[in-house]
Parts: C-alpha cells; sequence; structure tokens
C-alpha cells in the first residue's frame, strides 16, 4: 500500500518534511499547500512536488492523501486537523501542536473522534541517540531513572533567531509562550515519559539574557527558561538558554544503577559507571572508560555516515516510518497522546509562571 | 515627489540614498527593519541641509507595513531582498515582500498608477547562463533563467521576484527600471564573492581562476540605480550594473592576499571543478542529501563558466564609473583590512 501524502504550511520546516517523506519508498508526496500561493508555488518549484494548491480545502478535495503534514503556525493547527479527519486524512502535526492546552485536548478529541491517527513531529525521540537511551533503561543499565535533567541551545543570532527578531508580526510573537513555547517541546517531551504523574509541582524562572541585544519586538522577547519538575519519585530540570555555548542539546539521566548523557548533536550516549574498583583505583579507571564510550560512539556514527544515515533530520524519518506503518498496519500511533497531552499541559503550566499577564 | 528606498538601511540602500541627495532629491523616505540602521543615514543627511530624509519602520512581509510606506508615494527604489536564512525565509523577503508591495498599487487609481515608477534592484543571478559556451558575453538580452531550482536559492528568489514586477508591470501599467548589477563590493561589504571561490575549513578553494569578475562598486552601483532609475529614457528596461574596468577573479585574490592578509588558498582549474562537482552531486543523491551539494555542475557552469559581461547598454544611457575601479579596489581593501586586522 503506498501511501499518498501532502504538505499544508510552505515555511522554512516545510523542506525537512518534503526532503524526509522522499526517503520513505513506501510512500508519495503529491501536493503542497499554502494560504499564500506564491509560497505555496515556490517549494513545489524548487523541491519538484507535482502540484501545489493555496486552499487546503480544495487541495483534500482534488488529491484525496492519506496523510496531511501540518506545518503551519499553531495557531491554524485545530482548525486544519478538523478539516484532514473530517476529509480522512491521517495528520502528521509540527510542533508546537497548538497555542493552548484547550486546543491542544481538542486536537486529539477530533482525530480520536474520526478514528484518524495523528503523531507530533517530536523527531529527537526517534534519533538514534534517545533509542540508546531507551534500550539502557528497557535493559536496566540505569536503573530507575531519579532525576532529569533536560537541555536545550537556541541560537538568535541564527536562522531562526533572527528570522524572529526582525519581524514582530511573526507568528512565534502571537503565542502565549512566545518563543519557548517554538522550542519547549523538544526539551519537555525528553522527561514527560519518567514523569507519569498526574500531578507534578512545576516552578519556572524566565529572564531576558544581557546578550540578546536589541530587537524590534514590541513585546518582551524571554530568553532563558529555567523550569523545575518534581514528581513523587522523579525529578526533573529542564533548561532552554539562548546564550549557552556551544548551543547544546541533550538530556542526562539519573538512575538508581547508573548515568547516562545523552548528546544529540554530537549523537552520543555516554554512561557514567559506579565505582567498581576500591580506593584510588575506583578514580583512576572512569576517564578510560568514558574515552572507550566514546570511541565506540564515534565509530557507531562513522559506519552510520558510511550508511547515510547520519542525516540531521534522520529522527524524523524514523518517527514517519513508524507512523506511516501504524497507520497501514492500524496499530497504535509511535508517541502516545497522554503524553502528547502532558507536555502541552505542562508547557500551560510553565507560561502561565513566566507569561502570567498573556495567560490567566 | 516622495521617493521610496526599501532596504535603505543595508549595505547598497545607504548609498542609494547618498546618490539621491547627491542628485538633489529631497523629499526621500526610507523603510528600514532595523531603528538602529537610521543612525548612518541620519548622519549622512547632515551633509544635505535641504533633505528631508523620513524613516519608516517596517517589514514588507506585512501588507499594512507595505500599504504605510507607499502612501504619496510616485517613485520606488527597491532594494529590500532576502540574503541569508532559509529558502522559504529568503523567498518570503524578496518574492513575497516584492507582492505585497505590487499590491499597494490595486488602490490607486490608474490615473495615479501609471504614474508611479518602481526601480527593482535585480540581479545577475536572473540570467539562464549554464548552457552558455565559455567566453560569452552576457548582456541584457540573455534569456533569464529557465532552471532557477538547479542554481541557488538567492537566484530562484530574485528570478521570481523580476518575474513579479514585470507581470505586474504588463497588468497595471506603472513604469519599471531594472537593474541587474553583478558582484557589489567596497566597504561594508563582504571580502569574496562565490564567483572568486569557497572557503570550507581552513582552506578557501579558489575555483574563478581567470574569469572575469562583474564587479560593482557599491557607490558606482548605486549611481547607476539612481542615474537609470530616474532617467526619462529607462523605462522598460533592465540594465546590466557593473564597472568599466574589470579584473579576474585571480588578480582580486592576489590583491586580497598582498593589501588585505594571507590566504590558504587552493586553485582548481574548471575541468576539475566539474568533476567535482560531479562526484559532490552523486554522493549527494546517494545518500540522500547526507551532506549538501555546495557545487553542482549546474552551478559551476553558471558561476565559474567564464562569462564575459557588457554594461553597454547603461553606458549609453549615460551613466559614467563615479570612482575609478583602482581607488575603489583601494576602499575596498582598505577597509577589508581594517576589519580582519584591526589596529
Amino acid at each position: 500500500m503506498s501511501l499518498k501524502i501532502a504538505i499544508v504550511g510552505c515555511g522554512k520546516i516545510a523542506d525537512a518534511h518534503v526532503e524526509e517523506i522522499r526517503k520513505i519508498p513506501s510512500v508519495q508526496l503529491a501536493a503542497v499547500c499554502d494560504l499564500d500561493p506564491i509560497m505555496a508555488e515556490q517549494l513545489a518549484s524548487r523541491l519538484a512536488v507535482p502540484r501545489w494548491y493555496s486552499d487546503a480545502g480544495k487541495m483534500l478535495d482534488a488529491e484525496k492523501p492519506d496523510v496531511l503534514h501540518i506545518t503551519t503556525p499553531p495557531q491554524s493547527h485545530l482548525a486544519l486537523t478538523r478539516q484532514a479527519v473530517a476529509a480522512g486524512c491521517h495528520v502528521y502535526l509540527e510542533k508546537p501542536v497548538a497555542p493552548r492546552h484547550c486546543d491542544a485536548e481538542a486536537i486529539i478529541a477530533a482525530a480520536v473522534a474520526s478514528g484518524r491517527k495523528l503523531a507530533v513531529n517530536y523527531w529527537p525521540n526517534f534519533d538514534a541517540p534517545a533509542i540508546e537511551l531507551r534500550r539502557l533503561l528497557d535493559t536496566g543499565v540505569l536503573g530507575r531513572p531519579v532525576h532529569l535533567e533536560s537541555f536545550l541551545g537556541y541560537d538568535l543570532a541564527g536562522e531562526y533567531g533572527t528570522a524572529l527578531k526582525r519581524d514582530p508580526q511573526h507568528w512565534v510573537h502571537r503565542l502565549p509562550g512566545k518563543l519557548f513555547q517554538n522550542v519547549l517541546d523538544h526539551v519537555l517531551n525528553k522527561i514527560v515519559p519518567y514523569l507519569d504523574e498526574d500531578k507534578l509541582l512545576i516552578q519556572a524562572m524566565a529572564y531576558r539574557g544581557d546578550a540578546a541585544g536589541p530587537d524590534t519586538n514590541p513585546d518582551r522577547l524571554l530568553n532563558e527558561l529555567r523550569v523545575m519538575v518534581r514528581g513523587s519519585h522523579t525529578s526533573a530540570y529542564a533548561t532552554f538558554s539562548s546564550h549557552a555555548r556551544p548551543v547544546g542539546h541533550s538530556l542526562r539521566v539519573y538512575g538508581t544503577k547508573n548515568t547516562a548523557h545523552v548528546d544529540f548533536n554530537a549523537r552520543t550516549v555516554v554512561l557514567e559507571r559506579k565505582q567498581t574498583f576500591p580506593s584510588a583505583l575506583g578514580r583512576l579507571f572512569p576517564p578510560f572508560l568514558t574515552a572507550k564510550d566514546y570511541l565506540r560512539q564515534g565509530l557507531t556514527n562513522v559506519n552510520s555516515f558510511s550508511h547515510s544515515r547520519f542525516h540531521y533530520f534522520d529522527g524524523m524519518r524514523r518517527l514517519l516510518n513508524e507512523f506511516y506503518l501504524s497507520i497501514e498496519r492500524d496499530s497504535p500511533p509511535p508517541i502516545a497522546y497522554s503524553e502528547i497531552l502532558r507536555v502541552s499541559a505542562m508547557m500551560e503550566t510553565i507560561f502561565q509562571q513566566v507569561y502570567p499577564e498573556v495567560l490567566v | 515627489m516622495k521617493i521610496l528606498v526599501t532596504g535603505a538601511g543595508g549595505f547598497l540602500g545607504v548609498h542609494v540614498v547618498e546618490r539621491l541627495l547627491a542628485h538633489g532629491y529631497t523629499d526621500i523616505r526610507c523603510l528600514l527593519r532595523d531603528p538602529e540602521k537610521a543612525v548612518r543615514l541620519t548622519k549622512l543627511s547632515e551633509s544635505y541641509p535641504e533633505a528631508e530624509l523620513e524613516f519608516c519602520y517596517g517589514n514588507l512581509r506585512s501588507k499594512a507595513d507595505c500599504a504605510r510606506a507607499m502612501t504619496d508615494v510616485s517613485l520606488v527604489f527597491h532594494l529590500a531582498a532576502g540574503l541569508k536564512g532559509s529558502a522559504a525565509e529568503m523567498f518570503a523577503d524578496s518574492a513575497v515582500a516584492s507582492r505585497n508591495l505590487l499590491e499597494t498599487l490595486e488602490t490607486r487609481e490608474a490615473s495615479v498608477v501609471c504614474q508611479t515608477r518602481f526601480v527593482l534592484v535585480s540581479s545577475f543571478g536572473v540570467y539562464g547562463v549554464a548552457a552558455l559556451r565559455r567566453g560569452a558575453r552576457v548582456d541584457e538580452q540573455t534569456p533569464l533563467e529557465t532552471h532557477p531550482e538547479l542554481r541557488d536559492i538567492y537566484s530562484h528568489s530574485k528570478l521570481r521576484q523580476e518575474q513579479l514586477f514585470w507581470e505586474h508591470q504588463q497588468k497595471d501599467g506603472f513604469e519599471l527600471v531594472v537593474l541587474r548589477p553583478g558582484v557589489i563590493y567596497g566597504p561594508g561589504g563582504g571580502a569574496f564573492s562565490g564567483r572568486v571561490g569557497l572557503q570550507v575549513g581552513p582552506l578557501f578553494f579558489h575555483l574563478g581562476g581567470s574569469n572575469l569578475l562583474p564587479l560593482s562598486f557599491v557607490v558606482n552601483c548605486a549611481e547607476a540605480i539612481v542615474f537609470a532609475g530616474t532617467h526619462s529614457d529607462s523605462a522598460g528596461q533592465a540594465y546590466n550594473v557593473h564597472d568599466d574596468e574589470l579584473m579576474t577573479a585571480s588578480r582580486y585574490l592576489r590583491e586580497y592576499k598582498r593589501r588585505v592578509q594571507p590566504v590558504r588558498s587552493v586553485r582548481l582549474p574548471y575541468f576539475v571543478t566539474k568533476m567535482l562537482a560531479r562526484s559532490l552531486e552523486t554522493y549527494h543523491h546517494r545518500s540522500q542529501g547526507q551532506l549538501p551539494a555546495i557545487i553542482t555542475r549546474y552551478k559551476a557552469a553558471s558561476i565559474w563558466g567564464g562569462n564575459r559581461f557588457d554594461n553597454s547598454k547603461l553606458r549609453a544611457l549615460g551613466w559614467r564609473q563615479l570612482v575609478s575601479t583602482p581607488d575603489a579596489m583601494a576602499a575596498n581593501f582598505a577597509y577589508l583590512r581594517q576589519k580582519e586586522r584591526p589596529q
């Protein structure tokens, strides 16, 4: 069975969707759509997509895709999801899911009610380091997670940051959580699976880093965020920083047996092991064991590179593959809806604390 | 006559405003995204006491900002364009921004539209030169690019921008003058055009060899834009913009090394560049884009294929190079030297 795919929203992330869809041989990308016709036209002409539209309804009627990728700003996600599932499409949604948690709930409810499947682009969780971390947890190498530290860096002078800073009307500025809301999924979705309580103690603080420099935004664009989360057995820190260098993307899991450090940029998973040798010997060996881990990871990465499996969005390809397979086999989608909603609920709690005047 | 200059705070924009002032135009509205850019323009206007520089802050992606910027304007110098960022961002900053600007004409009376003139700063990148033989002359009759998707994101967005202007000109009947500069250089600009070569890690791959560079010193370029943009005979015409005395890529690199700083460079002959391009393309396809195809055969033929350039149409209109090439180069290298090795 070959799934027919369409994309709505032809901004910068749509390029990545086109490229990753095309790496999956069992599906075909039929069309793209954007409210602005020349944005749809440019994506179709640049990346040789067969057809383009400026009206999502017309595209759904004409193309009858099996899956709709929604890569528009989150303010439109609920309406487009409803439109897509009503047309019989499964939905692959770009993060953030929606501006408000109630919208995220409505999105999931729409998918469930229609019997269509939905996934959110939590691609780093399907990248090789995340898979290796899951293996370490599943095989008991780490023991029970006691504490997690999720870190995401951001370069405000980079491609995405510049676009934000120079356009006061950018849709990110209209999100309740502003800059944080566009990136926090990738920080929180790594810790949520290990914090399974409904009631979590969440304490967030945010501020504007000094080095941010002037920008033309009328609102106060906070760019440093620290979040402390406490469940009954596990706690977590979530950090978002626009100033720390290098621009990192990592997760540290402190287990009852060992600790793992996952670097999503360097694609390494390194264990910090319990000392087994006595006294000074116990302090002598760890650097060599860590070096061995890095060497092993480096060689694994070379192997991945040589097999052309070292793309930046390799996790997205893997997630898409699992999502499409879940549609073909009518099995559960790769990300539990409860997890998506808990990330969304946690984000709303954080934004209520750091932007109280926006979210009450 | 109120003049609007979009991208007025940019590398070229500041000089266009200066040349407009020098030509005696005083009622100029400068569209800026960044209020900080107004500082240099304000300082510039101090030399022209009669000037009335008006600063309009906005983003051309916003139709409301476009409408505000275009109010009471009858001559527009459209310089704003996407120079960096993702493909979609660059396209939006060039093509979508231009479309928004052009659509403001819909609210004007037809008689007013006919008296409105747009001066579009396009690019040499819109020409389809990949299939031209080595040494072919690129003039205004050279066909436009038919495969911009094979070229680069900048050329793709600039070509669509220019097409939009010609399409709207046919439909709405305003006056349109298109300037297509080559490589704009000078104080405030970068050190090397891609036509000279590419920096990869610590090495500079010198790919331009003995090819001529279509260099346009920023002051000369600004003068050409203002001269042609305000000339009574230029409506409906396109003009190549480059200086009269051009130098080769290898000479530019040699001069840079001598007058600015040493560069570790490797010169690749054109046939080696083409072989490298073929290898990179093959790897890019086989690996499904694991490494970007920074050089393709099409790009190589377009950029390093060894064209000659022609500015005779602009000269026939009456434009003359304001700053001689030796003086322009001296200013350029002095700036770059100061930037790279501040005293």
